[in-house]
């Protein structure tokens, strides 16, 4: 045998390591997915550079749902800004309403009464199931679950049906006013909610039992979209997503606003920080937030529903009728609006998605001098393209959702 | 009380209107290989009064080109549409399609089908200017074509002496049986028919000149290419169990029995065969969970571009699919059409031939209507894989399950001939796969990589 074939011999007969993982001539694909595409819901546009199923890069171009949200409010009176903050987190409007009551009553430096508190925590409360159920449903339905959607839907339309007999309107319910609410529940309205609730228990156990164990589910969303504890902070993360992370922070434990300090309740923390952590923090905060509602249920006391102070409040009609300054506050109400004092504040809430918070400049004048939006969702829209590098196009989907990006917050 | 009363008495109604279904079959196919006898007598071809074989083959297979193909598949497969609809309804607390009433009936959603059909027809066919002509236009009936062809060979019901209609033609060799054709290679030519409806899910990728179809044709072609080797491998153990790739001979040899009098059934045989080949067949649909051609949340699907009577073709082919597949396995793993309610040798002794052949025919389309309806259920029920888990279910779980099978198989039958091992075998892993699944049906994902059983099979035969 010959030294030149001993030497061969020598040789490993399989491929070095480094020739199977010489790069493969490919070329890379641009493929537009959105403003109208299926799973980009709210409106997004993502731009992604496909090697192979692989994502490259993504870009996403938002706007589409651009309704000048911000500038809309600076020409309205304050009470007129409320309808437009129904339609920023559209899936959980009162949220968006207490929050910016919340704020308003900051500047103001009003107490709210006891009873419109809790009807204020119920509905929140009522409107964060509502949000979370949409998310896991879409979160099924994207990835082919469509039956949990519709078990997610069942319980979310009975939900707004109260909601609806608590402030008239389904989607863009308005109940929160500067200085209390709207209206008192209707009667019978405690009881009618608890047995929704207990309906809404069946479903959300349902879904729990369809997904949360699916093998294929978990291997759709286990180690999908990971964002690091750290990376979830610099990113500015707030809500489920944060938490998701592994990071306690919830402003109703950290900064306790309306009753929330007087109810127990919990915060799920994931250790993950994936897609399955986001869903099972979702999953979790509906017990939660169950939980809550009852307690408020039990613990509620009949009282006022707004402030006796007519600077803010509209008088009772008797009042506008039967006397002088009855009168005079109603014309100068619904004529100038609202006096806000002059001077600006940041009114915070922690909303469905995370960290809503209002920042409020006011002159004095009965309008807004200046509004600003931080929305919940747009930290983690913004970290999509982050989150996204190197993974199947396919992760693109359950990532998007469990982020649960609304069009109508994000791009105001 | 009232309400299972009803519902016993309709599915009973609907087995007796299956086996009045098969004994029609079977006059059809009788009848018309009549006339062609006539027809070759009156051409002169054969004297008269005899009975020409030739003539009896060419009238019974168009009778069961008529009544199988066209009658069992077209119909079937079209029912599945509006099946689909109603069944994810009573899965989803839902009420289904029942907009479009006769006579202020919805009829159970039947007059969808119509309206579909018109719709399809009738609506614009609109084609992208960029596409490749000839092949997006043949994209459709290669989708389609396979599909259609692949019923040809599964036997619906049992051979019958031709003696059972005319009184004179009793004699060996002339029987009519509920099969268009009978091939030795059988089920090769299963496979080799099965790998060809790739070609039209591929090539309306490619053809459509559009990145999202492309990435569908591609994901299709992928993914049906690989499951075939699995769904081949699957099929293995049962010739080597019943030493034939005859479908109908199979069906013969499944009612052989073993473990004391209960039939050789392919299921009991061959269980693993069954998951594997179950779940690689309903990866060949291309339907949910295995849907990621279409993957309509994220790439839309490799028929984005077609529209009309096309892209029904192509809707179409999926649930002939599922109605061709659910008689395969019928077929093959189901007992075909013995009835397994009641011994077939005793069938066979106390009713005439006609109805023996009919209530057999009616135990299949039974068999078959349950198949369909649990891959719709399985349908509603999972999410998508990904691409990626796709590839793996299939390499690393399937297709090893299916090599060992294959070896067990093989040293099964070696050592003990009369399948009396092999079917204790197939028992004891049938038990330990329910145990198995009742005991980590219910356990938190911990586990990674599943055991050879896991991914879909288990998750199907938990569904079920």
């Amino acid at each position: 045998m010959s030294t030149e074939v001993k030497e061969a011999l020598k040789q490993p007969v399989a491929p070095r390591s480094s020739e199977l993982d010489a790069p493969l001539q490919s070329k890379r694909m641009l493929v537009n997915l959105g403003p109208s595409h299926p799973a980009m819901h709210g409106t997004a546009r993502a731009v992604v550079e496909l090697e192979g199923e692989n994502i490259a890069s993504c870009k996403l171009d938002i706007g589409f749902l651009h309704r000048g949200f911000e500038k809309s409010c600076e020409n309205v009176t304050w009470t007129q800004c409320f309808p437009y903050t129904d339609r920023l987190n559209y899936v959980s409007s009162i949220m968006n309403n207490v929050g910016f009551a919340l704020a308003v009553e900051k500047l103001c430096k009003l107490e709210v009464p006891e009873r419109a508190q809790y009807l204020r925590t119920i509905t929140s409360e009522i409107h964060r199931i509502c949000d979370h159920l949409t998310l896991v449903g879409a979160l099924g339905l994207e990835l082919g679950a469509m039956t949990v959607f519709l078990y997610a839907i069942e319980g979310r339309d009975l939900l707004w049906d109260r909601l609806t007999e608590l402030c008239g309107a389904r989607l863009t319910s308005n109940y929160a006013r500067i200085g209390g609410v709207s209206r008192d529940a209707p009667e019978g309205w405690l009881e009618k909610t608890s047995a929704t609730l207990d309906r809404v228990v069946l479903l959300r156990d349902e879904i729990d039992a369809l997904l949360t164990r699916n093998r294929i589910f978990v291997d759709r969303t286990r180690k999908v979209g990971t964002v690091s504890r750290a990376d979830a902070l610099d990113l500015g993360f707030t809500g489920p997503c944060l938490r998701a992370s592994g990071e306690p922070y919830d402003l109703r434990k950290a900064a306790p606003y309306l009753v929330y300090d007087r109810l127990d309740f919990d915060i799920p923390v994931g250790s993950n920080g994936d897609t399955f952590d986001r869903y099972l923090m979702r999953i979790e905060e509906m017990k939660q937030s169950d939980k809550m509602i009852r307690q408020c249920f039990r613990d509620m006391a009949p009282g006022e529903l707004v402030v006796r102070d007519f600077r803010y409040v509209l008088p009772p009609k008797p009042e506008v009728y039967g006397t002088i300054e009855g009168v005079m506050a109603h014309f100068k109400l619904i004529m100038e609006g609202i006096q806000v004092p002059a001077g600006e504040a940041y009114g915070y809430t922690e909303a469905a998605n995370g960290e809503l918070g209002f920042y409020l400049v006011s002159d004095g004048s009965g309008r807004p001098y200046k509004l600003g939006l931080r929305a919940p969702g747009w930290p983690m829209l913004a970290a999509l393209p982050v989150i996204l590098q190197g993974a199947l196009l396919s992760d693109l989907v359950p990532v998007f959702d469990s982020i649960n990006m609304i069009g109508g917050e994000v791009e105001q | 009380m009232k309400r299972f009363v009803g519902m016993s008495l309709t599915l009973a109604a609907l087995v007796g209107v299956l086996v009045l279904l098969g004994a029609g079959f079977y006059w059809v196919a009788a009848g018309l290989g009549y006339a062609c006898n006539g027809l070759a007598i009156w051409l002169g071809w054969n004297p008269p009064g005899t009975w020409s074989p030739f003539a009896f083959h060419v009238g019974i297979t168009l009778g069961n080109l008529l009544t199988l193909m066209m009658v069992v598949l077209m119909i079937s497969g079209s029912l599945l549409t509006v099946a689909e609809r109603k069944w994810s309804a009573l899965l989803q607390n839902r009420i289904g399609a029942n907009r479009i009433t006769v006579g202020g009936n919805p009829l159970g959603g039947i007059p969808y089908l119509l309206a579909d059909a018109l719709k399809m027809l009738t609506k614009e066919r609109a084609a992208p200017d960029v596409r490749t002509r000839l092949l997006f236009e043949l994209a459709p009936v290669l989708a389609f074509a396979p599909v259609f062809c692949l019923f040809a060979i599964v036997p619906v019901g049992p051979p019958i002496d031709l003696g059972a209609f005319f009184a004179g033609a009793a004699g060996a060799g002339r029987t009519v049986a509920l099969q268009v054709a009978s091939i030795d290679a059988g089920l090769l030519y299963l496979f080799a028919i099965a790998s060809l409806s790739v070609y039209g899910t591929s090539l309306a990728g490619w053809a459509s000149n559009n990145k999202l179809a492309l990435l569908g044709g591609v994901r299709a072609s992928s993914q049906m290419i690989s499951y075939e080797v699995s769904m081949g491998l699957s099929l293995v153990g049962t010739m080597m169990a019943y030493r034939t790739l005859r479908l109908e001979e199979m069906v013969v040899a499944q009612g052989a029995p073993v473990l004391g009098g209960f039939p050789a059934l392919g299921l009991l045989l061959q269980p693993i065969g069954f998951l594997v080949f179950f779940t690689s067949g309903f990866a060949e649909t291309k339907r949910a969970p295995f849907d990621l051609p279409e993957g309509e949340s994220e790439i839309v699907g490799y028929f984005i571009e077609y529209s009309g009577m096309k892209f029904g073709m192509m809707f179409l082919a999926e649930f002939l699919e599922i109605a061709v597949f659910a008689g395969v396995i019928t077929a093959v793993f189901l007992g075909g059409w013995h009835p397994l309610v009641v011994d077939t040798g005793w069938l066979r002794a106390h009713v005439t031939p006609l109805w023996f052949g009919a209530i057999g025919a009616g135990a299949f389309l039974v068999k078959m209507i349950v198949l369909m309806w649990l891959q719709l259920v399985i349908r509603w029920l999972l999410p998508r894989f990904r691409y990626d888990q796709v590839q793996k279910l299939c390499w690393k779980i399937l297709l090893p399950a299916s090599l060992v099978n294959i070896f067990v198989t093989g040293a099964a039958i070696l050592i003990d001939p009369s399948l009396q091992l092999l079917a204790w075998i197939g028992l004891a892993t049938i038990i330990v796969i329910g145990l198995l699944v009742a005991t980590t049906g219910r356990a938190a994902p911990a586990h990674d990589a599943g055991p050879a059983h896991g991914g879909h099979g288990a998750a199907a035969a938990a569904g079920h």
